[in-house]
């Protein structure tokens, strides 16, 4: 009876024997939409999930790329313990974060609100000027910066001159590395970021600044007690986003520091650059993948902590 | 079937096929050659010269079996590229091997360092020839992926010099061909002896610099008189050059014959603290090397940094771009020896040539690389193209060798480089791990002229480091 049953409600001409039951029905039934996404699907398996999995399984061998792949076991992260280079990298990571985020975030913050009240003139242009930077090549702007900074004769110490300062060690010293870097950090992402709280900002409505004003706030309350609590979501997104950025670090650095990317005694080096330079530089792909897989353990655990922190909701 | 799915399949089979042929599309030939700040060829009557060359050597040797032919592809530098090609080099390769064409691709080191890896892994993308410095071959001689050369090698190991086989070696097999060497001396401007009030002259200056205690000497004399620095050598953003090149006079580097890493030997620091006095005593500059700073302390006329140790081929440099108004002024001597009576020879530098496994073409890459390298002709050629000094040595029984040069006040400079050569000692500072190992040495020697560290412990902090990445002892 059920046999017959099913057997009319099967399709009239099937294209080819279709699937009659469950989940494979299901999917066959959807088969067009599975084709369509397959192209991303089948990028991602091949140039994400692969990797992925094969650096897994790299980190416990120790392998050059070519040749017979060694299994180690645990060897790399045990080494990797006292690696002292590699520990500077995510200090220098933390280090730079705390020198230019809440500074770029701020400053994104404040000049979106500047330049999302039609009352500035001529806002449209600020706000390109602002953001050109970020789509310069940044290996480019690197370079250039390099230059402005040279200890002696470089542009900015001959302007400083001007008012009697000495010269700056720019690229010399280990901390005025990191402000070097940290500038050039924020002249190519604060347009970026601002352009984020731009978008964040048009979700406010503008009538509680609007009533806020009218009540007797001055802008600067209305801004502390009103924008910046309706924009937590998008200042943590940015914040997160730096956060990943800070230890991410790779055209930046490499092109203001020069040789392998480290600046004086790694005082710049990323966890990105080190791993890169153990796996094409010393060709130890093993020892790069257990680094990766540290920095990745180290990274997730921040995020997750920032999440936490920061994505309460207000009561 | 209907209207509607005929439209969904053209969409589909559109998408596919628009994703398939981007991804097969192959990348186009290799970024765009990149200027780097490497010679511009010297302006020199190199026809009259080559005319010397002819007549001196002999007609290049007959080959018995079939000639070579096909199209090689050979990763080079844009400065030995141009003292190959321009001098007529390839011109002459091609009346021997009519049916060779070479294709150049013009890469600057870093490139080839980061690309050449990539397709020795890879197995495909690779060149025929492949021009590599020795401080990095022999990391791709172990990689693996490069042909092996011994038999090909066999008639040159004795003409070539004798240093510069181990960077190819592996296992008692030869992986390349060497074609120039490092030779180090010591560049000295003589306005600024003379203005010190000492001997200007080569001999003069050699003995006032005998030692590299009577350098530092020399070099205070000449900061009391003068106040100009001795030589360039920055703190911060050292990269070991002149400590490795200190090294490998005394038959020292990062390591010794049983493979034991001696970066942190008490004849290590004590050479690193010997470099020290000069950053103590406030006698050097401290511009990084190869930045504009650096260039114009040479090319300066009134404040010009006094001295230079470095190998041959920066002669050239000096010459053609970086002071060439300063012509006259130059001396070359030998670099000053660790202890009296000890080596004033050194090495930095020196490259060679390999053939990558995958070439589909090996007998006209060997040919190119054999007539570039292994003929006197051509040797001498790119030497007085480019001042790229041969690591083959008969090709320095020629009348080029001893010509003066007027940019070094008419000093017979080609005879100082060959007088070298040959008392260079064996090194240990290139090898299989020297990235790794100049990386962690170069750091130590950071924090120890920025008086962070002493010598003692910083360069026990690399030689721990590199022990426990590379597994030596």
């Amino acid at each position: 009876m059920a046999e017959s049953a099913s057997a009319l409600r099967a399709p009239a001409r099937p294209v080819f024997p279709a699937p009659r039951q469950g989940l494979l029905r299901e999917i066959w039934k959807s088969r067009w939409a599975y084709l369509f996404i397959s192209p991303f699907y089948i990028l991602f398996a091949v140039f994400f999930l692969y990797p992925l999995l094969m650096s897994i399984y790299l980190s416990l061998t120790e392998w050059s790329g070519l040749g017979p792949i060694k299994f180690v076991g645990l060897a790399n992260f045990q080494r990797l313990l006292d690696d002292r280079v590699f520990w500077q990298s995510m200090q220098n990571g933390v280090i730079l974060f705390f020198m230019y985020v809440p500074l770029q975030t701020f400053l994104a913050l404040v000049l979106a609100v500047v330049l999302n009240s039609r009352r500035v003139r001529g806002f449209q242009l600020f706000r390109t000027l602002i953001f050109m930077p970020y789509i310069t090549n940044k290996v480019a702007a690197g370079f250039a910066f390099r230059l402005l900074l040279t200890k002696n004769n470089g542009l900015v110490n001959l302007f400083l001159g001007l008012f009697g300062i000495a010269a700056v060690p720019w690229l010399e010293d280990i901390w005025w590395a990191r402000v070097s870097l940290c500038l050039l950090i924020i002249w190519a992402w604060l347009g970026y970021n601002m352009v984020i709280m731009l978008a964040g900002l048009q979700t406010i409505p503008s009538e509680l600044n609007e009533a806020a004003l009218i009540d007797g706030a001055s802008p600067v309350q209305a801004f502390l007690h009103i924008t910046i609590p309706l924009m937590r979501p998008v200042i943590l997104f940015c914040v997160v986003l730096s956060t990943m950025g800070s230890f991410d670090l790779f055209a930046e650095t490499r092109s203001l520091a020069g040789g392998t990317g480290a600046g004086p005694m790694n005082a710049t080096l990323t966890p990105i650059v080190d791993i890169f330079n153990m796996a094409f530089g010393n060709l130890r792909l093993g020892s790069a993948s257990a680094m990766s897989y540290v920095y990745f353990a180290v990274i997730f655990i921040l995020t997750l902590l920032q999440v936490r922190y920061f994505g309460r909701e207000e009561s | 079937m209907s209207r509607k799915s005929v439209f969904t399949y053209l969409t589909v089979v559109l998408m596919l096929s628009t994703l398939i042929l981007g991804a097969c599309a192959q990348p186009a030939t290799p970024a765009a050659p990149q200027i780097i700040k490497e010679t511009v060829v010297v302006e020199k009557p190199v026809d009259k010269v080559v005319e010397k060359i002819v007549t001196a050597t002999p007609a290049p040797k007959p080959t018995a079996a079939p000639k070579p032919k096909g199209k090689i592809t050979v990763w080079m530098w844009k400065a030995t590229q141009d003292s190959i090609v321009n001098p007529g080099v390839v011109k002459d390769f091609n009346a021997e091997y009519p049916d060779v064409q070479v294709e150049w691709v013009t890469y600057n080191p870093q490139d080839v360092y980061q690309k050449l890896p990539l397709a020795l892994s890879a197995g495909t993308g690779a060149p025929d020839v492949a021009y590599v410095e020795d401080s990095h071959v022999t990391k791709y001689v172990y990689l693996g992926g490069l042909a092996d050369l011994t038999d090909k090698v066999k008639p040159y190991l004795d003409k070539m010099n004798q240093y510069k086989w181990a960077a190819v070696m592996k296992d008692g097999k030869y992986y390349g061909m060497p074609m120039d060497s490092g030779p180090v001396v010591l560049y000295y401007r003589r306005d600024v002896f003379k203005k010190a009030e000492l001997a200007d002259d080569p001999d003069g200056v050699g003995k006032l610099v005998a030692t590299w205690d009577d350098y530092l000497q020399t070099c205070k004399t000449i900061k009391q008189k003068t106040g100009l620095n001795c030589f360039s050598s920055n703190k911060a953003n050292n990269y070991g050059r002149l400590y490795e090149m200190m090294l490998w006079q005394q038959g020292m580097g990062y390591y010794n014959d049983k493979g034991e890493v001696t970066v942190d030997s008490a004849d290590n620091i004590a050479t690193l603290e010997k470099l020290g006095e000069f950053w103590k005593g406030n006698l050097v500059s401290d511009e990084q090397d190869w930045t504009d700073n650096w260039y114009a302390d040479f090319a300066s006329l009134d404040k010009p940094v006094a001295s230079l140790v470095e190998a041959a081929w920066m002669g050239v440099f000096l010459k053609s771009w970086i002071a060439p108004g300063t012509g006259g002024k130059w001396g070359v001597t030998l670099m000053p020896a660790m202890k009296a009576g000890q080596v004033r020879a050194s090495n930095d530098g020196g490259s060679g040539f390999v053939i990558p496994e995958q070439s589909k073409n090996k007998d006209a890459a060997w040919a190119f690389i054999e007539f570039v390298c292994a003929r006197e002709r051509s040797a001498n050629k790119f030497f007085a193209a480019g001042d790229i000094f041969p690591s083959f040595e008969p090709a320095y029984n020629d009348p080029l060798y001893i010509e003066p040069d007027t940019f070094f006040g008419g000093q017979v400079t080609r005879k100082m480089y060959t007088d070298v050569v040959p008392k260079i000692p064996k090194g240990y500072i290139y090898g299989q791990y020297y990235q790794e190992m100049n990386g962690y040495v170069s750091t130590a020697i950071q924090k120890y002229a920025t008086g962070k560290m002493s010598a003692a412990d910083a360069l026990k902090e690399a030689a721990t480091a590199i022990r426990k990445q590379t597994g030596l002892k």
